[in-house]
């Protein structure tokens, strides 16, 4: 068995998260390993090449939520990370007619005011009071999570700052707040707008990632997290990296090494080794150990805690809540290699609706119906799509003239009811969104190529997200901020010492945002130089001993 | 010349009676205006078919707060509370019989014929629950905070449930954060693995509200619940006569303290000069001038049917239109030749004394639930069912039976058709899913009394047919309710005050919201 040399730090897992935590160790002087289990690094945030010449963002698809600070302090651009527009959202109805928002306020103004004209004018509002909770939600989303259950005076200070800040807000703002925090997505849009179709679209992305309808409390809070993308300042902004969503992965990974991290693919871990309450390194599959002061695990608590960790070294009120920590992926993937672009029957031919997302939301019902279905271990009949075809803005990662399409699907429950294996329904769910897609766009079917289905038991399979959750845990209340993952342990800190949680399973959660690598990493810097003073101070006590 | 009053409460519900009964201890001389012919709201016993009495609405109380219980004396205002040993009786569709007692010991060895685990558990739920309720019993009782410039009360308030909360220890505090939030049906699953004791518990975080067992924050309705009953379940709170017979002491011992009540009074107007409230017109005409106006009737009836919206800004308007009050409960009152004989139960009569229980499964709960969604009632409906004459024969004819069942979930919008045009409809439905559980049923139904959510508005006042005078949801809970900035009884209107189930705490059959806004208005009148 051979013993690799002696790091500071070692991460486990090679996705952005993980890298973010690396880089930000690397550039603070560590000696960093990261360990990654695939043959490509990205985690989630991969491009492959599924099929020849046809570059896919496998899983996650679009960028907006990456977080301002981390592209400045790591200097991303200079690393090749480029992010081209995503202009709009087009949402075909099946009566014919198509809701298609993009980022010109006055073309948007319009085309809303042909479904109603208060909507139009409500929009311009909603636009503004959401910016307006963005505003207080972000610096909680770059703070380490206080520990209500301690009465240490910073922890107290956390919560005060908390509150002081929603004490500043308006009374309309307090109000948004308030219902952002509890509502249903659809609830809450209710309360502005009256066009189904609108409401239904909008109320998406509130229930992405989440086992949740849009009617069901808390999802409001999702549709809060999906808007504080922003790109070069401007919320709300969402776009592609040139290259594919690899392609941030893949600079963030430069931005490591550049700084001196160790990188090594294809090194998947057997177990953390851990003496008596302290980890001290990893072993790998094939044997081999290497060892290190920290271990960062960007993986999901359900891998660190209960597949790289002996049952005996963890206390047992802490397994039992890591076992109750909710996953349920609720969501699938099916990437599409196309030899010619989709014909929607309500706007004929190519165009720049096709260079946006497309949404398949057509009304709430179907929204609230599709998760009805999912409910009771069956994948939605008809599903709600998020759809992108990157090679129009990015003609790099198809060939001439050909194209590649993502189909986000949801739902795609990873529990099916008993009877149903996803292994024998793959095929099912797959031919269902062509189906689905094919009654607004009928020339789909003779146009594709190819098509890769990734049903939730395959993103556990190959990508190691526990229960196909695409944010390593759902984004429900009872799992955010202080809660998320595990109550006592939000800190990024473990009851294993030495140990640090860095994914997107702690706070803030999911989606590339890069925020829970940062803000681990920081954490770890801030323990290593306490243990640092406490060692110096030892020694300068041990001299005046003498 | 308008007759004038020092305070005017406007209907006489249990919690205007409440208001109205502390306000007189408190030395006001309050004047109580029910609309109906007699006082209760939806606490009544009416007799539906000659010789048969029932409560026609609620059947079983919060239970009421001790403090009222006492202080109004009600006992010695001829009130005869009931809670029989068996709390609920769970059927299930195999004909199996869930009984969980109000005794937690009795309850616990039932258990053992289900589930190992599920009475070990069983214990240490209802010893959790009973812990955090004593915390959020506080909190109901508090007035909310105001949350821009707290006061001295408000932040003593804040202060002892911040240091409640810590006693609690580690543990049961991330419980109280942890839970909140949560889906009921994952919060029973973190306990029981009985599917029947399951959906029984689930049924309490669901009672009254449009949410369903898989829907977020059905917890914290449960959790509010226990504040008052850590019963999991919920005891059987009934009272002898029916929940009439609470409102009726209550009115007595009101009238005892020196307030006036008036019946056949509905309250056409509040009239408002000035921004200030200065008394009410009522139907037929008559004038009565207040120093203040208190309401029991919901929010939106008070601030947008008995005020002109001229005297409220568009904001606030909007914001109260968009308080949640979308009704899901009907009542069914049936008058029975004799009692029906439950399959599950082979002739145990006593184990009817309780609430029966109509909701085998968290997934048939979920289903009847999703139905309103898309506005039908449900088919297989959750039931909440009593038969008050076994354990007060008075109420029927002797060896006949009354039969009192909440029908859920019962959309207040339909999707297609109107209430009136589906009554009938809805009774089948109830006595089809009934008779499933008791076959026999149908032959015994002598006459029935049904009563939609639309029935729940016209004649009882209810708008939106919501028992509970506006949702149950973590956005409509303490500060929110019923909105923000409004929480503490008071209304954009000077000398306008609310004191009924839409202001914080809401929930149950409990006089809360009555007990705090007496407490809150005295205070400010004083001043005055």
């Amino acid at each position: 068995m051979t013993t690799g040399s002696k790091y500071d730090v070692i991460v486990i897992g090679g996705g952005h998260n993980g890298l973010t935590n690396a880089a930000y160790l690397a550039r603070a002087g560590k000696k960093v390993l990261v360990l990654e289990r695939r043959h490509v690094l990205g985690g989630a945030a991969v491009t492959e090449e599924v099929f020849s010449g046809f570059k896919f963002s496998v899983c996650s698809y679009v960028v907006s939520l990456l977080r301002p600070e981390i592209i400045r302090d790591l200097d991303l651009p200079r690393h090749g990370l480029e992010i081209l527009p995503l202009d709009g959202t087009f949402t075909p109805i099946p009566n014919g007619d198509y809701l298609w928002r993009v980022n010109d306020h006055g073309k948007t103004r319009r085309e809303i005011a042909r479904h109603s004209k208060l909507d139009a004018e409500a929009y311009e509002e909603f636009g503004k009071a959401m910016q307006a909770m963005c505003r207080f939600v972000k610096p909680i989303l770059g703070m380490v999570p206080p520990e209500p259950s301690t009465l240490n005076p910073r922890e107290l200070m956390k919560l005060l700052f908390i509150g002081k800040r929603f004490q500043g807000l308006s009374s309309d703002d307090k109000y948004n707040q308030v219902q952002l925090m509890t509502m249903s997505a659809v609830d809450f849009l209710d309360q502005w707008f009256e066009t189904d179709v609108l409401k239904a679209t909008m109320s998406a992305s509130g229930i992405i990632g989440t086992f949740l309808g849009v009617r069901s409390p808390g999802t409001a809070y999702v549709l809060l997290h999906h808007y504080m993308g922003e790109i070069d300042g401007a919320f709300r902004s969402w776009g592609f990296a040139r290259g594919g969503t690899g392609a941030i992965s893949n600079a963030i990974a430069q931005a490591a090494r550049e700084a001196g991290a160790e990188i090594r693919t294809k090194s998947p871990i057997a177990r953390i080794i851990v003496n008596n309450g302290r980890a001290t390194g990893v072993a790998l599959e094939n044997g081999d150990e290497f060892y290190a002061d920290v271990i960062s695990s960007s993986v999901d608590p359900r891998l660190t805690f209960l597949k790289f960790i002996e049952e005996k070294q963890l206390p047992g009120e802490f397994l039992e809540d890591v076992r109750r920590y909710k996953f349920r992926g609720s969501s699938g993937k099916v990437n599409i290699a196309l030899d010619a672009l989709p014909d929607f029957k309500c706007l004929p031919g190519p165009g720049a609706h096709l260079r946006g997302a497309i949404s398949i939301s057509p009304s709430v019902e179907y929204m609230e119906k599709a998760y009805d279905d999912a409910k009771y271990g069956n994948f939605s009949r008809r599903p709600y799509i998020d759809i992108v075809i990157p090679s129009l803005t990015d003609p790099s990662v198809a060939p001439p003239g050909k194209h590649v399409m993502s189909c986000f699907v949801q739902y795609a429950p990873y529990k099916l009811r008993p009877g149903l294996n996803w292994d024998e329904q793959r095929e099912a769910f797959g031919n269902n969104v062509i189906d689905t897609l094919a009654e607004y766009a009928p020339n789909i079917k003779d146009i594709i190529i190819n098509k890769q289905v990734l049903t939730p038991l395959d993103l556990e399979r190959e990508f190691g997200l526990s229960e196909g959750n695409i944010f390593q845990g759902e984004l429900s209340l009872e799992q955010l901020f202080f809660l998320r993952p595990v109550p006592g342990y939000a800190q990024f800190r473990t009851p294993i010492k030495n140990l640090y949680m860095c994914g997107s399973a702690t706070h803030p959660g999911g989606g590339i945002m890069g925020a829970p690598g940062r803000l681990a990493a920081l954490e770890i810097l801030k323990d290593a130089k306490t243990t640092l003073r406490q060692q110096s101070r030892r020694v300068a006590e041990a001299a005046e001993a003498k | 010349m308008a007759e004038t009053r020092d305070v005017v409460v406007i209907g006489g519900g249990h919690n205007g009676l409440v208001t109205a009964f502390y306000l007189a201890k408190a030395g006001f001389r309050p004047l109580v205006l029910e609309r109906r012919s007699q006082t209760g709201g939806a606490a009544i016993t009416e007799e539906f078919h000659p010789g048969f009495r029932c409560s026609t609405l609620a059947h079983s109380a919060g239970p009421l707060l001790p403090e009222i219980v006492s202080d109004m004396q009600l006992e010695r205002h001829g009130l005869k509370l009931i809670q029989p040993e068996v709390a609920v009786t769970a059927l299930s569709q195999e004909g199996r019989a869930l009984v969980l007692y109000t005794d937690v010991k009795r309850t616990t060895e039932e258990m053992r014929k289900f589930s190992a685990n599920d009475a070990e558990k069983y214990s240490e739920f209802q010893q959790s629950l009973e812990k955090i309720g004593k915390v959020i019993g506080q909190v109901l009782k508090q007035t909310p905070p105001d949350i821009d410039d707290p006061n001295r009360s408000d932040l003593w308030g804040m202060l002892t449930t911040g240091r409640a909360l810590r006693k609690l220890g580690k543990k049961d505090m991330y419980r109280v954060l942890r839970w909140g939030p949560m889906a009921v049906a994952d919060l029973v699953a973190e306990f029981f693995e009985t599917e029947l004791l399951r959906a029984t518990v689930v049924a309490r975080g669901i009672f009254g509200t449009a949410l369903g067992p898989w829907s977020a924050g059905s917890s914290m309705v449960l959790l509010i619940r226990a504040a008052g009953d850590p019963h999991p379940a919920g005891s059987g709170n009934f009272a002898m006569g029916g929940l009439g017979s609470v409102t009726q002491a209550m009115t007595a011992a009101a009238k005892a303290a020196g307030v006036d009540i008036r019946t056949d009074a509905q309250v056409q107007q509040i009239q408002i000069k000035d921004g200030a409230a200065t008394g009410v017109v009522l139907k037929n005409g008559d004038e009565l001038s207040a120093k203040f106006v208190i309401s029991n009737a919901d929010p939106q009836r008070t601030l947008l049917k008995l005020v002109d919206p001229i005297h409220l800004t568009p904001d606030f308007v909007l914001k109260l239109q968009h308080f949640r009050m979308p009704g899901t409960v009907a009542k069914m009152n049936l008058a029975l030749s004799g009692l029906p004989k439950f399959t599950a139960l082979n002739g145990a009569t006593n184990l009817l004394h309780g609430r029966i229980h109509i909701g085998p499964e968290i997934d048939y709960m979920e289903r009847a639930f999703d139905e309103s969604k898309y506005g039908n009632f449900s088919q297989q409906p959750y039931l909440e069912v009593t038969i008050p004459s076994l354990t007060d024969p008075a109420l029927a004819p002797a060896g006949k039976h009354v039969m009192s069942i909440y029908m859920q979930y019962a959309p207040f919008k339909l999707k297609s058709g109107n209430w009136e045009s589906r009554r009938d409809a809805l009774g089948n439905t109830v006595v089809k899913t009934l008779a499933e559980y008791a076959p026999n049923l149908p032959e015994l139904i002598e006459d029935g009394q049904i009563i939609t959510p639309q029935d729940l508005e016209d004649t009882y006042g209810l708008t939106g047919g919501h028992i509970f005078h506006g949702e149950l949801a973590l956005d409509q809970f303490f500060t929110m309710r019923p909105l923000l900035d409004w929480a503490r009884y008071r209304t954009p209107i000077k000398n306008l005050y609310l004191c009924g189930s839409g202001t914080h705490p809401g929930a149950g059959l409990t006089g809360g919201s009555g007990f705090n806004a007496a407490r809150e208005i005295a205070k400010i009148a004083k001043i005055i």
